[in-house]
């Protein structure tokens, strides 16, 4: 069997990873601004940035796998 | 896609979805460059699709950026009006909650104008992605002058081919990250000098065999920064295109499938609303991509600056 059979796993791997940190993310700053709603700017703030790395490590991991099917 | 669609006749349609939606978010061929210009220093100068999209960027960001500025900046009172209110609000936004806090009070002023650099720049090579303009020339060249697509010395014809997105190339995206990747230095060198910048890549004071381990991993992540940003933008403006143009082409596919046409109206009554959907969501990626890119060039400047050990 080739090694590109495994690509859509890969795929469902890597947007099962993202999915499960993006939405622990959302959680925890839905139940913080729910706790502390005049906190809320500083809650977004501090969730944006990791969030935006979270998001750029699912992208290369796309982006290598995408490689890989095509090289 | 109908202009695409007939070219390459012959071959099967999920071929010519595909070729199609390459052809659509990749730069035009250098071997048929929009203009042609002699090779320089080795490097062949022709102007390929990708090349004019930033040409036409840096027209729209002068037009609407630098001219109100400079307007602005000639008055005698310093009240702002009409576009010089648009973009004090920008430039306040981006000064007060993404420099500020990331590079410190101290600095603020010192790379408030790279971010805001950034964030115009990417902005409008983004959002200029949305807009159909090639697209409409080429149904106007098409249906109301009659050229056939197969004349390739049309001018409007060099036009249509290749994607419309400048950021959606790595090569646009890599030449944006290896300014970061400079700022960082020039900013930790200006902030502790050259040397002292260098030792503070890594934390004082630890037992020795733990910088075996950490002056490589660190000097890794001064490389993976700028690589992971080139990566972020260009992925993200590339794969909201290929979805939208996917679901645009499951019209094609469904009506080869079932071999009718009615299969392909049915499928576009659920696939074109879809594609509407998207391009509202990627109207929000084109913002907040530029976003991202000028809060990340903020932070890593600021990591530069305000060294944590």
């Amino acid at each position: 069997m080739e090694a590109t059979a495994f690509m859509p796993i890969g795929f469902g791997l890597i947007v099962i990873g993202a999915g499960l940190g993006i939405g622990k993310f959302a959680s925890a700053a839905a139940e913080s601004i729910a706790r502390q709603p005049e906190a809320a700017d500083k809650i977004t703030g501090a969730v944006n940035l990791p969030l935006f790395l979270l998001e750029g490590v699912a992208i290369l991991a796309e982006v290598f796998t995408f490689l890989m099917l095509i090289l | 896609m109908i202009l695409g669609g007939e070219k390459s006749s012959g071959s099967s349609v999920m071929d010519q979805v595909g070729e199609n939606i390459i052809h659509h978010v990749s730069n035009s061929d250098i071997m048929h460059p929009i203009v042609h210009l002699p090779h320089m220093f080795g490097v062949d100068m022709s102007v390929t699709k990708h090349v004019l999209m930033l040409w036409i960027v840096a027209l729209l960001v002068s037009i609407t950026i630098i001219i109100p500025i400079r307007s602005y900046l000639k008055q005698k009172n310093f009240i702002p009006s009409g576009m010089a209110n648009a973009i004090e609000s920008i430039t306040q936004f981006i000064r007060d909650s993404i420099v500020a806090p990331n590079v410190g009070s101290k600095w603020v002023n010192t790379w408030t104008p790279l971010m805001l650099t950034f964030f115009f720049f990417i902005l409008f090579a983004n959002g200029i992605g949305m807009i159909p303009i090639f697209d409409v020339l080429g149904v106007i060249n098409r249906f109301v002058l009659n050229v056939p697509y197969e004349a390739d010395h049309n001018f409007i014809n060099g036009l249509l081919h290749g994607g419309v997105t400048a950021t959606g190339n790595f090569n646009v995206t890599a030449a944006l990250a290896m300014i970061t990747f400079f700022s960082i230095i020039i900013a930790g060198t200006k902030a502790h000098g050259f040397i002292n910048h260098w030792k503070n890549l890594v934390p004082h004071g630890l037992a020795w065999p733990i910088y075996i381990i950490l002056i490589p991993i660190e000097l890794m992540g001064l490389l993976v920064k700028p690589f992971a940003l080139t990566m972020r933008l260009a992925a993200n403006m590339t794969g909201g295109h290929i979805a939208l143009l996917a679901l645009l082409s499951l019209m094609a596919i469904f009506a080869e499938m079932f071999h009718s046409a009615a299969a392909g109206i049915g499928v576009a009554l659920i696939s074109v609303p879809m594609a509407a959907a998207i391009s509202g969501l990627e109207i929000i990626v084109v913002i907040v991509q530029a976003y991202v890119f000028t809060l990340l060039t903020a932070v890593f400047v600021g990591m530069a600056i305000n060294v944590h050990h």
